[in-house]
């Protein structure tokens, strides 16, 4: 009975230590020149989409997003601009919701108010661990075989009043341009992506 | 020649209940801190100023009035910048808009009855600043790292902060100290 207890015990303590690390392992960082596979998501339509079926044939952007992030608010209208100016050139932006903190209709009236490009909804944060995105916004710019070129921020100014790095755009033109992204990665300050079941 | 300091010991009570009202006149801007909010605005040079060892732990919060996280944490962090008031250093660097340093943040700060030294970082870098602070910080708020006397990482949370946690974590660097 006490040995039963006790295997029972340790099994249990081996799976909390393998789930726990499986789970720090889900959030290490998507290195820049890995390849993510093609995954589905619902859009705030709910219709499912593959990644493939949304890129560009210049590459994707998938920009992870909120509806109530003020970082978020503050880069809107550059994004759609940029958005814009970018499918233009082959460049597809793909929105991608991971906070489960944020309902659909709140998600979906955020986005339609505000973007023009697809708004996918990752509800188990699933993506965003798969690629270690924490913040929003974050950007994650794919070529068409879907190996990582860029990740981070988009410009190094929130507020939008003192832009002196448009690391994106930059990213953007060195590739459509046959070169080699300089900057591959740069940090922003933003708001924290709420998983599920997050302290 | 007797020099009487007390003539009766009803003028010694009158005496000693001066005193001590003037004691505790003195002693109230010390204990009643008020928290008035202010902030001051840095760059990162002086940032990393603010942040390097002085021969005392050092806590440091990175947070923001819009980070509903931050805010969450806030309360734990008063207590604690309370508890250990005497031995480490707590600083607070907001990462709000500049334009907020007047309003939204004493405001918060207020609120919270927050007296611990405020900063508000305003860079043109903000990847440079982030990097610097800590290779384990992609920019995510809230924030906290905590130093020990020489200036080296003890610690650091990104997300809300486990107030027993942090407790633990101070202890800890102190009884190494003493």
């Amino acid at each position: 009975m006490f040995k039963n207890s006790l295997f029972s015990l340790l099994l249990m303590t081996a799976f909390m230590v393998l789930g726990a690390s499986s789970a720090s392992a889900q959030m290490q960082e998507f290195p820049v020149g890995n390849v993510i596979e093609d995954f589905k998501l619902k859009d705030i339509n709910g219709k499912e989409h593959s990644f493939n079926s949304l890129h560009g044939k210049n590459g994707t952007v998938l920009i992870f997003l909120s509806a109530q992030c003020p970082v978020v608010k503050m880069y809107d209208e550059r994004v759609n601009k940029l958005a814009a100016e970018y499918a233009a050139k082959g460049i597809n932006f793909v929105g991608i919701n991971s906070n489960s903190t944020e309902g659909l209709d709140w998600v979906k009236s955020h986005a339609e108010a505000n973007y023009k490009f697809p708004m996918l909804i990752d509800p188990e944060n699933k993506i965003a661990d798969k690629l270690g995105a924490l913040v929003t916004p974050e950007v994650y710019y794919f070529d068409t075989n879907n190996k990582l070129l860029y990740h981070g921020a988009i410009d190094n100014d929130r507020s939008g009043k003192n832009i002196k790095d448009n690391y994106l755009r930059v990213a953007f033109d060195s590739t459509l341009a046959g070169g080699k992204i300089e900057r591959t990665k740069a940090n922003a300050f933003g708001c924290t992506i709420k998983r599920v079941g997050m302290e | 020649m007797k020099i009487r300091f007390f003539s009766s010991s009803k003028e010694k009570a009158r005496l000693i209940f001066i005193g001590l009202f003037l004691l505790s006149i003195l002693a109230i801007p010390a204990i009643a801190q008020d928290s008035d909010g202010k902030t001051t605005k840095i760059d990162s040079a002086a940032m990393k100023s603010l942040l390097a060892a002085k021969g005392k732990p050092l806590l440091v919060n990175f947070w923001a009035t819009w980070c509903d996280p931050c805010r969450e944490e806030f309360p734990d962090l008063v207590i604690i910048d309370k508890e250990f008031a005497e031995q480490i250093d707590f600083v607070i660097i907001s990462l709000d808009d500049p334009a907020d340093i007047d309003t939204a943040v004493p405001s918060f700060l207020k609120e919270m009855k927050a007296t611990m030294p405020s900063y508000l970082l305003s860079t043109p870098d903000e990847d440079e600043a982030i990097n610097w602070v800590s290779s384990n910080w992609g920019g995510a708020l809230p924030f906290t790292i905590l130093y020990d006397k020489d200036g080296s990482v003890a610690f650091s949370r990104l997300g809300k902060v486990n107030a027993a946690r942090l407790r633990q974590e101070i202890s800890k660097i102190l009884s190494v100290d003493k």
